[in-house]
């Protein structure tokens, strides 16, 4: 076989991803525009959002957009729902997602929009386990910032405070500690793994109140995940649900005998097994036909050079 | 395939939802042609055998296998004439009817239930054979329309259901919208879930696909994909077998089935199915799907009412002017009537037989108002000025229902099958389901469901979300008294509090 064909063949990286979620349409504007927000004209150029006009201008109240990363192409998750204006022409939408048409009059301080981006901004809380004083990132939380700087004193529906519902702690991988307790599901680790660094690894899953950050391969833990430790996901994690490890309790408040990691009840440890260096899931791939016994030794011995066997590269799942 | 429709020589059709229980079918060689059509949307009244010849029906309600047998030997003995043929079967017929020969719809006149005063667009069920081209064609299907007449139609033709991508709007202005947009059309024929949807798929199909075909030569569409549950058997292979025997289809028709959860139906949903995808979540509008849809492609999702009531439009010059509306809950069958706008939701329960006094009902789908004033008009401006649904579905709760725990329920529901994506449906139907948990340990907070019931629906993703909260708010405002009574102990149905006690 040629190296031309043998090209051709391969499909590409990103096929055998599957995130777990949706394929949103691109939500900039199609044309350059000119908005109004809280009163001020803002020039916006194509492939803007409202939120984009409200970054420039000093808004009547503030628009926490907590979910919303905006760099690298990741997001708009559109979410959290703490975005939400008011605009003459469509009512009340998200700032984060909502193109930016020439014409549009934006308030932020109409009542039921901020009554909107306040209940979720409580919402998000509701899910969250606030016990920032064994969190790593306190000090440095997006969600903590939007709480405090959105004035938020007791949240309306409380904060998950019950050891019987808490995930257990994920420190199984050596470099990065999950505590699912704290994610707001912003997806913002699931598209840095998938389009920025095309790894596969993590996905959402599930639905409702059990929606979850899991990974592809149906691994329980990240040690048994087939992630590479680049650790992107944890750059854009915006609270201490995605931590690097050693630095997980870099800022907690020294309580003599409160750690992060005694916050929660249960913790999957790092098993001190030697491992294999980790394989992304493109590989684990072949050896799907394998029964589930044969498979994690088959896993590690699996040919890597696969694109040689005409065969093995046309079936590409 | 010969038409049955002339009904020149007897036919003894055999109609019953489900899968079809053995119907002897017979040609019209053997002098009397049995054959099995379609529900007629009543199951109460199926399995119904129609014996028909020369502009007479004769209408036997619930009849079973050996029924059916001694109807055709009475037909073979009175030599064919319906009249003589019921003097001889041991069952009464409920209803004699007399119509013109070529009659295209079941005539219903003087059965209870299936006699509405309209039935056009459900006309075809229980009387032409679902994927028998010949009778669509003798009831005029199958003309390929003027494209103008189709826009003309869906300037005022209005999208059935939360399935459709314009929900109770208007379509033609959508339909530009694909027109004039970059890429190749797709139209979407959404079927997931509703009972009515389910119906005409399993005994009208040609009615959607025709609906559905005139809509993309309209759009210029390359291809007609119906979408349906994988768990509704029966209409997927119906709609199967009735798309191959499309006389010379002039777009490529694919059928494809969906997990069969609820929020399969929400439109961007659906196409998230379509493509293939393992988890199914909304996806964000605008751009809506009629600009960047399935695969990136412009795409028209209606159910399959608005096609029907299209294809019925085109053939007939206008509207029919009806809605479809699906009875169930507390009622001894579930059942599905056309009825004309004008008609109230107190019509459409005539259909049915209550289990006990009728107390209130959920209108509207899933997430349907509550109301115990049945007399709105079926049409959606009297029902969203009701704050009701438009699903086109009334679901009856007798006397002793407790709608505490019934609006309860739902919002259980709701926060077990969102598709997790936004705030204010994952979270906000979970807070909702607490905040009416709490009221059974005394602590009401009106104002506190008001809010979050609100912003559920100001803010929410989809329609998942921003219904969601709608069967607890319209319980709140007609029934605050149950609300204030469990929160002081005590269940006025007597059905919720007592087993917590026990």
């Amino acid at each position: 076989m040629s190296s031309d064909q043998q090209q051709a063949e391969i499909p590409p990286l990103t096929e055998g991803i599957a995130p777990g979620t949706a394929t949103d349409p691109p939500v900039g504007s199609e044309a350059a525009a000119t908005v109004t927000v809280d009163g001020t004209e803002v020039a916006l150029d194509a492939g803007s959002t409202l939120l984009d006009a409200l970054d420039r201008i000093e808004t009547d109240d503030y628009v926490p957009a907590l979910c919303h990363y905006g760099r690298q192409e990741i997001g708009p998750r559109s979410e959290c729902r703490t975005c939400m204006v008011d605009t003459e022409e469509y009512g009340i939408v998200p700032a984060c997602s909502f193109p930016a048409r020439d014409g549009m009059t934006v308030r932020t301080a109409a009542r039921e929009a901020a009554e909107a981006r306040d209940v979720n901004l409580d919402l998000v809380l509701s899910d969250h386990n606030l016990r920032c004083t064994t969190c790593g990132k306190n000090g440095r939380c997006e969600l903590q910032d939007a709480s405090i700087e959105n004035e938020v004193e007791e949240p309306r529906y409380g904060v998950l405070d019950d050891r019987d519902e808490y995930e257990p702690l994920d420190d199984s991988s050596p470099f990065i500690q999950i505590d699912r307790n704290k994610c707001i599901l912003c997806n913002r680790c699931v598209e840095s793994c998938n389009d920025v660094q095309v790894e596969g690894v993590l996905r959402i899953e599930g639905t409702g109140k059990d929606t979850r950050i899991g990974f592809q391969n149906g691994a329980e833990t990240m040690d048994e995940s087939t992630c590479v430790s680049c650790g992107h996901c944890v750059t854009v994690c915006p609270t201490g649900a995605l931590v690097e490890k050693g630095i997980e309790d870099a800022t907690t408040i020294p309580l003599p005998g409160f750690t992060q990691k005694n916050s929660i009840g249960k913790t999957y440890e790092h098993s001190t097994q030697a491992k294999a260096p980790m394989t992304p899931k493109k590989q684990d791939e072949q050896t799907e036909t394998v029964d589930s016994e044969s498979r994690t030794t088959d896993s590690e011995t699996v040919d890597v050079d696969v694109w040689d066997d005409a065969s093995g590269g046309g079936e590409w799942p | 395939m010969t038409s049955i429709i002339p009904n020149q020589k007897p036919v003894i059709r055999v109609s019953e939802s489900g899968f079809r229980r053995s119907v002897p079918e017979r040609g019209a060689d053997q002098g009397v042609t049995v054959t099995a059509v379609g529900s007629t949307g009543l199951p109460a009244v199926e399995p119904l055998v129609t014996v028909t010849q020369a502009g007479e029906t004769a209408l036997y309600t619930q009849c079973s296998p050996a029924d059916v047998e001694a109807i055709i030997d009475a037909l073979e003995a009175a030599g064919g004439d319906v009249d003589d043929a019921a003097d001889r079967a041991k069952k009464t017929p409920e209803a004699v009817v007399d119509h013109e020969p070529t009659a295209t719809r079941l005539p219903t006149a003087g059965v209870p239930g299936l006699d509405t005063r309209a039935r056009s667009v459900l006309g075809g069920c229980g009387w032409r054979r679902p994927t028998n081209p010949a009778d669509y064609e003798a009831a005029a299907g199958f003309e390929p329309p003027d494209p103008e007449a189709v826009l003309e139609l869906g300037a005022s033709l209005r999208g059935r259901g939360w399935g459709d991508l314009c929900h109770d709007a208007p379509l033609a202005e959508t339909w530009e919208t694909v027109r004039g947009a970059a890429g190749s059309p797709v139209v979407v024929v959404n079927g997931h879930g509703t009972t009515a949807d389910t119906l005409l798929l399993e005994s009208a199909p040609f009615e959607v696909l025709d609906g559905a075909v005139a809509l993309a030569r309209t759009v210029e569409a390359d291809s007609v994909i119906v979408y349906a549950s994988a768990a509704d058997d029966r209409a997927v292979d119906t709609v199967r077998e009735a798309a191959a025997n499309y006389p010379e289809l002039p777009v490529g028709v694919d059928v494809v089935t969906g997990p069969p959860e609820y929020r399969a139906a929400e439109p961007t949903m659906a196409l998230e199915a379509i493509e293939g995808n393992h988890r199914l979540e909304a996806r964000l509008r605008p751009p809506g799907p009629e600009e960047v849809g399935l695969h990136g492609q412009p795409t028209l999702i209606h159910t399959p009412r608005t096609l029907a009531h299209l294809a019925v439009g085109l053939r007939e010059g206008e509207l029919p002017g009806t809605r479809l509306l699906t009875v169930t809950g507390d009622v001894d069958a579930t059942a599905t009537v056309e009825l004309p706008a004008d008609d109230t939701l107190a019509d459409g329960l005539d259909a049915v037989d209550l289990n006990g006094r009728f107390k209130a009902a959920r209108v509207g789908g899933r997430f349907g108002g509550l109301t115990s004033d049945l007399d709105v008009a079926v049409d959606p401006e009297s029902l969203a000025a009701a704050d009701l649904g438009t699903e086109g579905s009334v679901h009856v709760l007798a006397e002793d229902r407790c709608l505490v725990e019934f609006v309860g329920k739902t919002a259980t529901f709701a926060a077990e099958e969102n598709c997790g994506r936004c705030v204010p449906c994952r979270e906000g139907t979970t807070q909702l389901a607490g905040l009416l948990r709490d009221i059974y340990d005394g602590s009401y907070a009106p104002e506190k469901i008001d809010e979050l019931v609100r912003v559920m629906s100001t803010s929410s993703i989809c329609e998942f979300g921003v219904q969601a909260g709608r069967p607890v708010r319209t319980a709140l405002s007609e029934f605050e008294a149950e609300f204030e009574a469990h929160a002081d102990g005590h269940c006025p149905a007597g059905s919720c509090l007592d087993p917590l006690e026990a």
